[in-house]
């Protein structure tokens, strides 16, 4: 007898629906899987048998034969065990065909019969979302962040089995907010003391989404002032917040702290590899660091520091917004919309305050600093310096501006960047700058001067007019942009090569 | 050899013994110049190439517990050498011999003159020669002073000369290049034909093109430690006056100083800020007596040249300035030391976007320099802040 089962699979960070039909015949006892499974989803074979006999079942003693269909899309992970179980019970007859009506299923069995969360409960929800979903009990709050979805909680086979044959109702899990995972306090900006350059820089970052380079010495307050960024940026409206919700249930991650609204913020360190920072795997296609900062901020500390290949491979999500991560059996591709934000000593070290007070050899110098330089570096529309706050304003009594306020300059600049058509201000061509970024003849005169001097290249004058216009809109002031808002563009772009001219 | 020093197509003279001599490993001025005294190169040459075992007892006792080491060093490198290959790699460059034809007169009574130089230009005759040496890791300020240093010099008619190193040596040498003045000289620690740093080679041809570059190393030595402080005391010799711009305490110019001291070279120096590590020692020199030096008067005044040209001094005229209203306040508040932005809006108080436009409008009339973020007043600026300050 044949029955067939509503499952799916998840590839990347996205679920791919899986019909797992299982056929019990006569014949020699046997138990076969075949649609490519992988190795976690073959050992299902064992799990199901004993999860059955242990919640009770027979296990019929003929030929069973379990297709995963589409038969092109490679199978991951143990999700399946619960769907190849029910269908076992129905082909065998020891549940009625109607159980499978408009239900899908996803599970691990535990020997004992038990049903046990599967990494990627979200993106595999979202793809069945049609169906009355039945999920393991511990993965129900992971499984509500896909939104509006029947689901079926549920925490053995025994107890699926009874309310499957309407023995006894659903259990019921009530509505308890789920683990009451503290929402740690997001760090405020009234925190940080002195550093204007870098308040602003923080604020026109997010409002423009330019990515962010901060030079200083250790202990300048570079970390701190990253982390206050995610505060600052647009919480996520319900399409973010579920491509986040995937992102991180893909990854085995489970929901990202802070109650998954805020924009997250990963800081690898810099030892990572290339893998875990772009994603990739060989078996399991995980998404990487760039991927769980999506809609998020990605935080580089001692960017120097990463080894050169990695840096290099950031280029493309960057560009893209996407990563395209292809192995000999699939390829799949990430979501990787992230704000970067680099912070790198001035020098090895790190003494440069001025151009006085390194220890460093010219040569070693101009070294470091050229790892960063290139293609990368050409990404970050803003690079200041971040300097060790001098002590008065560190004692300094009046409180700063806290994140609430600046947060909602920002709001109103990602307001007239959509009526611009795009996100944020860095998504604007030429074409678009041209249009809503028009200069006046001093700010003109200051953009050719520089051009002149050859202190920015023509991509750098680009780029200095759509931060200024992302100034313009934080102040709430019309185009034509004004020599105010190009002075202080051009001071958010520190010239990286001329640190290294400096000491030539 | 012919008589301008150039070599000709005979057979290889005296000075080609020398070079081949001067190639061998671990062969510095000193070694060479005990190993030749009063003796015929070519006889030293097939001497060790032989074995080494007629070599001038004083050498050897200089050279104590090394010395077995270095002979068979100059043993086995002499055997591959062929200095008929060795003279034809020089051929079409100047190799002056001590004792021959248009050798420097400042350095033939040296107490430690080289056995040979290399020249490629014409070398000054009768010019005064000042030399300028300061530390690599220079600051802003000392980049700007070694530069109008090097600039009005040069303009004055005096050759200035360095060792064409990165920092406070190029930056003289780029202001010496600046006017049409005289003739800039580069006294380098490797053979000529190796750029070091590369990173200086369009100033080290310019040199050469429009003066002189001159080594007392064989063509292909490369760079080595010990040759940068040995080549400092041709800088020292060759000068009238030595001039030391930024240097850290202990740095190289200090070998400099100590070869002009031995040499009775008057040394000068540029007084910089007392926290800047980078003038640590000028500012030790000054109170160990060196000359301070203020503009190019006080070098020239040294220089027994006074009346030579009176200079505008390293600003210009302060008259001519004019500083804008909203400048003025935060011209005030920039330091010749490099600041950030941060520290100039906390201490003048102004709202940060305000400064940026203000501070814009100070670097486009030259009254305020900036450098990767690094904000300073420049020496017009200084200027500008006397005149106008209402004190």
């Amino acid at each position: 007898m044949l029955a067939e089962v509503p499952s799916a699979t998840v590839v990347g960070v996205d679920g791919h629906r899986v019909a797992v039909e299982v056929h019990v015949t006569r014949g020699l006892p046997c138990f076969s899987v075949v649609g490519l499974p992988d190795v976690s989803c073959r050992e299902a074979r064992d799990r199901v048998r004993a999860a059955l006999v242990s919640s009770g079942f027979e296990w019929p003693m003929q030929r069973i034969t379990v297709n995963l269909a589409p038969g092109g899309v490679p199978k991951t992970g143990s999700g399946l065990d619960l769907p190849i179980a029910v269908g076992v019970l129905v082909a065998s007859e020891q549940l009625k065909p109607e159980v499978l009506a408009d239900r899908a299923f996803v599970g691990e069995l535990g020997l004992d019969g038990s049903i046990r969360p599967v990494s990627g409960t979200v993106p595999l929800v979202d793809v069945l979302r049609s169906h009355e979903v039945v999920v393991p009990a511990a993965a129900r709050h992971e499984a509500a962040w896909a939104g509006e979805c029947r689901l079926r909680p549920i925490a053995s086979l025994s107890s699926l089995a009874g309310a499957l044959r309407g023995e006894h109702d659903w259990p019921s899990f009530g509505s308890d907010p789920g683990p009451a995972a503290p929402i740690p306090t997001p760090p405020d900006l009234a925190d940080v003391r002195g550093q204007p350059t870098a308040r602003l820089a923080l604020e026109v970052a997010a409002a423009g989404a330019h990515h962010l380079l901060m030079i200083g010495p250790p202990g300048a307050g570079k970390t701190m002032l990253a982390r206050r960024l995610p505060g600052l940026l647009p919480p996520l409206g319900p399409v973010e917040r579920l491509e986040v919700a995937k992102v991180h249930s893909a990854a085995g991650l489970g929901i990202p702290a802070g109650g998954g609204s805020s924009p997250p913020f990963r800081a690898p360190h810099h030892g990572a590899s290339m893998v875990s920072l772009v994603g990739g795997g060989s078996a399991h296609v995980r998404p990487g660091e760039v991927s769980l900062a999506h809609r998020g901020v990605l935080f580089l500390d001692e960017m120097g520091e990463f080894p050169a290949r990695v840096l290099d491979a950031l280029r493309q999500p960057l560009e893209e917004g996407a990563i395209r991560v292809s192995r000999a059996r699939a390829s799949v591709e990430f979501p990787a919309q992230v704000l970067l934000v680099g912070a790198t000593n001035p020098c090895p070290c790190g003494g440069a305050t001025g151009s006085s007070g390194c220890r460093c050899s010219t040569h070693a110098r101009s070294r470091y600093l050229r790892r960063l330089s290139g293609p990368l570096l050409d990404r970050f529309d803003l690079r200041i310096l971040v300097d060790r706050p001098p002590a008065e304003s560190v004692l300094g009594g009046e409180a700063e501006e806290s994140t609430e306020s600046v947060a909602a300059r920002v709001a109103a600049a990602r307001r007239r960047a959509a009526e611009r058509g795009v996100v944020a201000n860095r998504d604007l061509g030429d074409k678009g700058l041209d249009e809503h970024a028009p200069l006046d003849a001093a700010a003109r005169r200051l953009v050719v001067d520089a051009l002149a001097d050859g202190r920015l290249s023509a991509r750098g004058a680009r780029r200095v007019r759509a931060v200024a216009l992302t100034l313009a809109d934080l102040v709430g002031d019309e185009p034509p942009l004004t020599l105010d808002h190009l002075a202080s563009a051009l001071a958010l772009r520190v010239e990286l090569a001329s640190m290294v001219e400096a000491s030539a | 050899m012919s008589a301008d020093g150039r070599c000709g197509v005979d057979d290889p003279p005296e000075v080609a013994w020398l070079l081949c001599l001067a190639s061998l490993p671990r062969m510095g001025p000193r070694r060479l110049d005990g190993l030749v005294a009063g003796r015929d190169p070519a006889s030293v040459w097939s001497d060790i190439v032989a074995g080494a075992r007629r070599v001038d007892a004083e050498v050897i006792r200089r050279c104590g517990a090394e010395w077995t080491a270095v002979r068979t060093g100059w043993v086995t490198a002499a055997q591959g050498v062929d200095p008929a290959s060795v003279w034809e790699a020089h051929r079409g460059r100047a190799v002056l011999d001590r004792t021959g034809a248009g050798f420097p007169a400042r350095l033939v009574d040296d107490p430690e003159p080289p056995a040979f130089l290399v020249v490629e230009g014409t070398l000054p005759e009768h010019e005064p020669v000042v030399s300028i040496v300061g530390t690599r890791r220079c600051t802003g300020y000392g980049r700007d002073v070694a530069r109008s240093l090097g600039r009005d010099l040069a303009e004055a008619g005096v050759v200035v000369a360095s060792g064409l190193a990165l920092g406070i040596d190029a930056a003289a040498h780029t202001g010496a290049l600046e006017v049409d003045g005289a003739p800039p000289l580069g006294v380098v620690a490797t053979g000529l034909d190796l750029v070091y740093p590369a990173r200086n080679r369009h100033l080290w041809e310019q040199v050469a093109a429009r003066g002189a570059l001159m080594s007392e190393h064989p063509l292909g030595t490369a760079p080595t430690r010990w040759r940068f402080p040995a080549r400092n005391r041709i800088l020292a010799g060759m000068a009238d006056a030595v001039v030391v711009v930024e240097s850290h305490a202990g740095g190289g110019s200090m070998h400099t100083v100590a070869s002009a001291l031995d040499r009775d070279v008057p040394v000068l120096t540029i007084p910089g800020p007392v926290t800047s590590p980078a003038s640590a020692g000028t500012n030790r020199l000054l109170v160990d007596g060196a000359v301070p030096v203020r503009d190019i008067d006080d070098v020239l005044t040294v220089l027994g040249l006074s009346g030579r040209r009176r200079s505008a001094s390293m600003a210009a005229d302060p008259a001519r300035v004019e500083v804008p209203e909203a400048g003025l306040v935060v011209l005030g508040a920039l330091d010749a030391t490099p600041t950030t932005v941060d520290t100039v809006a906390l201490r003048t108080g102004r709202p940060l976007r305000a400064l940026h436009a203000e501070l814009v409008e100070l670097e486009r009339r030259g009254l305020a320099a900036q450098e990767a973020g690094w904000w300073r007043v420049s020496p017009l600026g200084q200027l500008a802040a006397a005149v106008e300050s209402p004190s």
